[in-house]
């Protein structure tokens, strides 16, 4: 297929439909209201279902319904959306259900604002609803990207019987990139799905529930939801090095739109002498704990620096990776304001001061 | 003046109200700007005081009163919600916008929302225009998923047109790929941009690319009108 000119919002609309979505249920709120639209357009061409719902409630709860039957179904939103559908997303991990939803992010907390952010890092990993849950969540930084893990979240979620998450900051979903679409999307084959619930003609019901009186029962099954992701910590974890090589000093961790802005600081570091090197996370759950361990404990690494639009949120995980190897330094800017790239460089260059000072000091 | 702006023909735009409509992300805001920069640079003798508006109203970022400071600068005059409202994707329609359009003083460029959504804010101002000589230009980009085929502008065109309660005067043909436009693009572009001027008996008012590609074409393959492009609302890390 030929390259097109897409925003990010339009862009995961079409690659959910590639990745064979029949179902679509949604609310409208900015940053995120372009994928229904697009889709208010285009499911009917392609035979599913759009539908708007009443509030996020109920879209979240009609999901549930919908991915009971084993159809691809999604949903999108932001911020304040994700938030009201958290019940029901513990519920759809409880009951072992496979679905996709993708929280475009702009600032919070509460109302907030409608600009960029990625200050719902701690809602998305660490489990938004109540319960023993984790959902997987993949974070893109380009449309293509997006696309590509827009799609990929659709087999993970068949894959583990999971609800997966795809956060992108505002900036994703507003912003316009050349993308490419395969003419079909190609995936490992998948198991059957023996647990859809489709009516029970000539067969026992299928009984699908997050509710479990019995403690031992629910117990079992919150350990069978750990084991699945204890899988996907070992099977699913993505990540990108930008820039790694021996002569950095300094390695920066930041995800999504951030990681592009970083981009740009390295490579202006890199015309003035100075180098620095990137790992950027796309699995935030599994969180790539071991490899970002692995590069910041290497010799040359002096320091960490953590850069996202949150009051440091995934900074915790690094942290928890580096286990006080290292030191990890953080800078963010947060309520819908984006980092420029010159205030990252500057971050750099006061880190590689702090470190001729300590240099000298040792000297001494 | 610009490399550019010698090699091909300018727009023949002297002023007046022209607005600039358009499929979502067809690049009506960047061309808004760069047009308002052309007329207040190159035929302030024509266009006396050159104003922009700001009508978007559907989108929330890359909108071009993103640009209004530099805008400022040249003397161009940027009427935009003040305070927190600047940043808000809400309907506000300033005062200020219908007693621009109404006073028919110097030019007036418009720069709208997408798609029929964005365009229905025009009826809302329908009053204001009654009686106005205006320009109602279609920003055409050959790339977008909903415009790439003229029967897809055609169909957008005649919803923008019921939506705003106002008729097309000409088409802007603004195909790109952002960073991978080549001359291929533009000349793609263009050629659908044809094909829906045939269809509609509009003219192509002017091709709208960026300068550095520009440089690089033959002139004698561009038979409209060029409105060089300078990019003013770019992402973060540009």
């Amino acid at each position: 297929m030929a390259r097109v000119l897409m925003k990010g919002n339009e862009a995961i609309a079409e690659a959910a439909l590639k990745a064979g979505a029949e179902g679509y249920f949604c609310y409208p709120i900015t940053p995120q209201s372009e994928v229904a639209e697009y889709l208010a357009k285009r499911m009917d061409e392609v035979g599913g279902l759009f539908l708007q719902g009443e509030s996020e409630l109920a879209v979240a709860n009609m999901l549930f319904g919908a991915a009971s039957t084993g159809k691809r179904v999604f949903t999108t939103s932001s911020s304040p959306g994700i938030s009201l559908m958290q019940e029901a997303i513990s519920y759809m991990a409880g009951a072992q259900l496979p679905c996709v939803i993708v929280n475009i992010m702009r600032g919070g907390p509460g109302l907030g604002g409608i600009l960029p952010a990625q200050s719902d890092y701690f809602q998305s990993v660490k489990g938004g609803g109540h319960g023993d849950y984790r959902l997987l969540v993949l974070a893109p930084s380009t449309i293509q990207e997006s696309v590509d893990l827009m799609m990929l979240a659709f087999h993970l979620a068949d894959k583990y019987r999971n609800p997966v998450m795809m956060i992108g900051d505002g900036m994703i979903g507003q912003m316009m990139e050349p993308v490419e679409f395969p003419d079909h999307y190609e995936e490992p084959e998948l198991p059957e799905k023996s647990w859809v619930a489709t009516g029970a003609v000539g067969r026992k019901p299928h009984v699908i529930k997050s509710l479990f009186l019995d403690p031992y029962m629910l117990e079992k099954n919150s350990w069978e939801l750990h084991e699945k992701y204890d899988q996907m910590k070992k099977e699913e974890v993505r990540y990108e090095l930008y820039k790694v090589s021996a002569k950095n000093k300094i390695m920066i961790v930041s995800y999504g739109t951030t990681a592009r802005i970083c981009q740009t600081a390295i490579d202006q570091l890199e015309k003035e002498g100075i180098s620095v090197g990137m790992f950027r996370p796309i699995t935030l759950f599994p969180f790539p704990e071991p490899q970002i361990h692995k590069e910041a404990i290497k010799k040359n690494i002096n320091d960490v620096l953590v850069v996202e639009m949150s009051t440091a949120q995934m900074m915790e995980d690094v942290e928890k990776a580096v286990l006080g190897k290292k030191p990890v330094n953080f800078f963010g800017r947060t309520g819908g304001v984006v980092p420029a790239p010159e205030e990252v460089k500057e971050q750099i260059m006061m880190l590689i001061e702090k470190q001729k000072k300590t240099k000298a000091k040792k000297k001494a | 003046m610009n490399l550019s702006a010698m090699r091909f023909q300018p727009p023949a735009i002297s002023g007046g109200i022209i607005i600039i409509v358009g499929g979502y992300g067809s690049g009506k805001s960047e061309v808004s700007i760069n047009l308002a920069r052309y007329l207040v640079t190159s035929q302030s003798e024509t266009t006396g005081p050159v104003s922009i508006v700001d009508l978007d109203i559907v989108n929330p970022y890359f909108r071009s009163r993103e640009a209004a400071k530099e805008l400022e600068k040249l003397g161009i005059t940027s009427v935009n919600p003040s305070g927190g409202q600047f940043y808000a994707d809400l309907p506000i329609i300033l005062p200020e916008i219908k007693g621009t359009i109404e006073r028919r003083e110097g030019t007036v460029v418009l720069d709208v929302g997408g798609d029929d959504a964005g365009s229905r804010v025009l009826g809302s101002l329908a009053n204001a225009f009654e009686g106005a000589e205006y320009e109602l230009l279609f920003v055409l980009n050959a790339n977008r998923p909903f415009t790439a085929t003229a029967e897809g502008c055609l169909k957008m065109m005649s919803e923008i047109e019921t939506a705003s309660r106002l008729k097309f005067t000409g088409i802007i043909s603004n195909t790109h790929l952002l960073e991978e436009t080549n001359e291929e693009t533009i000349l793609d572009g263009l050629r659908l941009s044809h094909r829906v001027s045939d269809e509609t008996s509009l003219p192509v008012r002017f091709l709208s690319a960026l300068e550095n590609i520009l440089d690089e074409i033959d002139p004698k393959l561009i038979d409209v009108p060029v409105l060089p492009l300078n990019r003013l609302l770019l992402k973060p890390w540009e």
